[in-house]
């Protein structure tokens, strides 16, 4: 392997690792708060690509620009579907969370299929597929403002979820619901923020995807999976574990990628289940905090 | 009254239509992943059927038949196709069986035609594996997985035979496996030195590590073997990560309308095998003759269509090979149509018809198209039936 190549490694699983943080962080917060596994992030996801995608399309607006407008849509459905939806079974068993979730992903998904079809869409700008070239390596601007956009989104998270008193009730409802209702935190409202908080990030994942990968309807599935292996890898602990997990899931992705590709993702799941066989509480904690 | 009248008629209909038609029975998917190629299917074998009815049906001995589709949607569910090919010939009492959409379907569907001894001449399933079982009763009327990109490596290698390395990519998949299988043995057999050749798994959202491993081999000629996607993201990421051979070629992808609309000006000099286009010049002894007429006379009835995908001229032509079989075998008879069927050898607008002992169709080339810089796409090769010559080399991403 030559220097130029271990290079071009390292860069693709930095920058993978930048968007993947976006697509887990939303999954997280979720599941760490509200303790539901939202099955429907994937598709939340992919509203978030058809946002961009109709915005560049119609109107040609830059794709960055889209993404404030994709994460305030996607909050507002996420906070509208926690309220009327998910908050009917807060409380009911796992199982009928994942049923729930898995339900809205499929109806989303037909949804999308319906008015959009099943045809492959792609944001194309000018500078798609200009690079900056670091040396022999290449770093494709579109990426590289993803990977700014992702640092953007993580800082600005943790500020509000350390920093504002909004932030401070989520998190004290994560840790303790019944201590925090006692101290005159609004549960549900809470509740339907965080899960609003969530969609939204999953619109942005959804808007900087739209820029780097061909999509359809289906695109979600497999960034559902992909948020659910890092959450388990780093822990829902806080936003520095989703960061890690994220990390360490792209440079297993793109390193085995790279030498066995027809292996990575056997290997990627392995990994999972021997994490999970020897540490089954993850890498870190599980609350929220 | 009225009613009773009308069963009058029907019930003295009937007989009549049960003993003068005969009818094909085909699990299509309609709905599912597959819909859309399900619906280019389905408007094939209907349209050839139209086409024959108007033409008088088909002549057996004294006799003449019209023709008939009978289909079910199979929901891209192959456990579904095998269930509805069993319900087509016992509930339904089909004479022969026309094939599903893919592979996989087509693989469940054999072994029933097999079961029954009923013929299914099949023009949607290109994966092998399901000839490799000794069948006798399924034939494939399109060129086999492993040809896919051979059209592809012939045309790079008639203009450049110093083009000597080639890298290829496919998913891991059965039938993009072995279209990758296919493609390097063929380029070995060439003399070509295989650089690089690995399958990533199915759903792949980035092949940016493949093709960084890519990169470093300098290969003269990329492949591709996977499905839409697959094609955009490996040609996206290449110019990302400045991956620049003289030549590149899938073998699903570039035939799609969608391609261009992906990606722009991406697309140019980018090669992709398939199976039929309408500019190749063959001259056929069918109802259509050339790819031309067939797709002028396709357009005419199905004026919803911009171009005539190469699934309808595919399925067409299985319809066609059975109207030829039939009238040679002077029966309706299904082993007798079994044997006429493995005797077949016609040349038609889709190109030439013959089985080998398998039942699979190896007598007809890929041909090979090509978006060049105009905008536009043409039909390059096999190189005596192409429109245009082939453009190579293709320019590096940063000198466009």
């Amino acid at each position: 392997m030559s220097g130029a190549e271990v290079g071009q490694i390292a860069m693709n699983a930095l920058l993978l690792s930048g968007v993947l943080a976006v697509v887990a962080l939303g999954f997280a917060l979720v599941w760490g708060i509200t303790n539901i596994v939202n099955l429907a992030h994937g598709a939340f996801i992919v509203i978030g690509a058809y946002v961009t995608f109709g915005l560049h399309d119609f109107w040609s607006m830059d794709p960055f620009l889209s993404i404030p407008i994709s994460m305030a849509a996607l909050f507002a459905l996420g906070f509208l579907i926690q309220r009327a939806l998910i908050n009917q079974i807060i409380r009911a068993p796992l199982l009928a969370t994942f049923l729930l979730t898995f339900g809205l992903e499929s109806l989303i998904v037909n949804l999308l299929r319906f008015f959009f079809r099943a045809d492959t869409r792609s944001v194309m700008t000018a500078y798609s597929g200009a690079a900056l070239a670091l040396g022999p390596v290449r770093v494709p601007y579109i990426r590289l403002g993803a990977l700014g956009v992702s640092i953007l989104l993580v800082l600005l998270l943790a500020a509000f979820l350390t920093r504002s008193r909004l932030g401070r009730a989520i998190r004290a409802t994560g840790m303790d619901v019944d201590a925090a209702r006692l101290t005159g935190v609004k549960v549900a409202t809470v509740y339907a923020i965080t899960f609003g908080i969530g969609a939204a990030l999953a619109g942005a994942a959804g808007s900087l995807l739209s820029m780097i990968v061909p999509f359809d309807p289906n695109l979600g599935g497999g960034y559902t999976e992909r948020a659910f292996i890092i959450c388990v890898l780093g822990g829902l602990g806080n936003v520095v574990n989703v960061l890690a997990g994220a990390a360490a899931y792209s440079v297993v992705e793109v390193v085995v990628g790279s030498r066995l590709p027809a292996f990575s993702q056997a290997i990627t799941f392995g990994m999972l289940v021997l994490l999970l066989a020897v540490r089954p509480q993850g890498i870190a904690g599980k609350a929220f905090s | 009254m009225r009613t009773l009248s009308a069963l009058v008629i029907l019930l003295g209909a009937l007989p009549a239509l049960a003993a003068d038609t005969l009818v094909f029975g085909a699990a299509i998917s309609i709905t599912g992943k597959t819909a859309k190629e399900g619906e280019y299917t389905r408007d094939g074998y209907q349209f050839a059927i139209d086409r024959i009815n108007q033409m008088g049906g088909i002549r057996v001995g004294g006799k003449t038949y019209q023709v008939a589709l009978k289909y079910y949607d199979d929901e891209t569910k192959p456990e579904r196709t095998a269930q509805l090919f069993e319900k087509l010939i016992n509930e339904d009492k089909v004479n022969l069986l026309l094939g599903p959409y893919g592979s996989s379907p087509t693989g469940t569907a054999a072994p029933i035609a097999e079961r029954y001894r009923i013929p299914m001449v099949e023009a949607n399933g290109a994966a092998e594996s399901i000839f490799s079982k000794g069948y006798k009763y399924s034939f494939m009327i399109i060129s086999p997985a492993r040809m896919y990109l051979r059209g592809i490596i012939d045309a790079v290698r008639a203009i450049d035979p110093s083009a000597k390395t080639v890298a290829v990519l496919g998913e891991n998949e059965s039938f993009s496996k072995e279209v990758a299988v296919g493609a390097a043995e063929y380029a070995r057999g060439k003399g070509m030195n295989v650089v690089y050749d690995e399958l990533y798994p199915t759903n792949a959202q980035d092949v940016s590590a493949l093709l960084t491993a890519i990169k470093g081999k300098r290969p003269d000629l990329i492949l591709g073997s996977g499905h839409l996607q697959d094609s955009l993201l490996t040609v996206k990421q290449s110019r990302d990560l400045g991956v620049s051979p003289k030549a590149m070629g899938f073998s699903v992808g570039p035939s799609t309308p969608e391609f261009r609309a992906n990606l722009g000006k991406s697309a140019d000099y980018i090669f992709g095998g398939t199976q039929w286009t309408e500019a190749l010049e063959y001259e056929g002894d069918d109802p259509w003759k050339t790819p031309k007429a067939f797709s002028e006379a396709f357009r005419a009835t199905h004026p919803n269509y911009d171009t005539t995908p190469y699934q309808v001229a595919e399925s067409a032509a299985a319809v066609i090979a059975y109207q030829r079989a039939i009238e040679k075998a002077g029966s309706i008879e299904p082993t007798k149509v079994r044997d006429a069927l493995a005797a077949v050898d016609m040349m038609t607008y889709f190109g030439r018809i013959k089985f080998d002992a398998r039942g699979v169709n190896v007598y007809k080339p890929m041909a090979v198209e090509q978006y060049q810089p105009d905008g536009k796409k043409y039909t390059v090769w096999p190189r005596e039936v192409a429109e245009k010559p082939p453009v190579y080399p293709m320019p590096p991403w940063d000198k466009r």
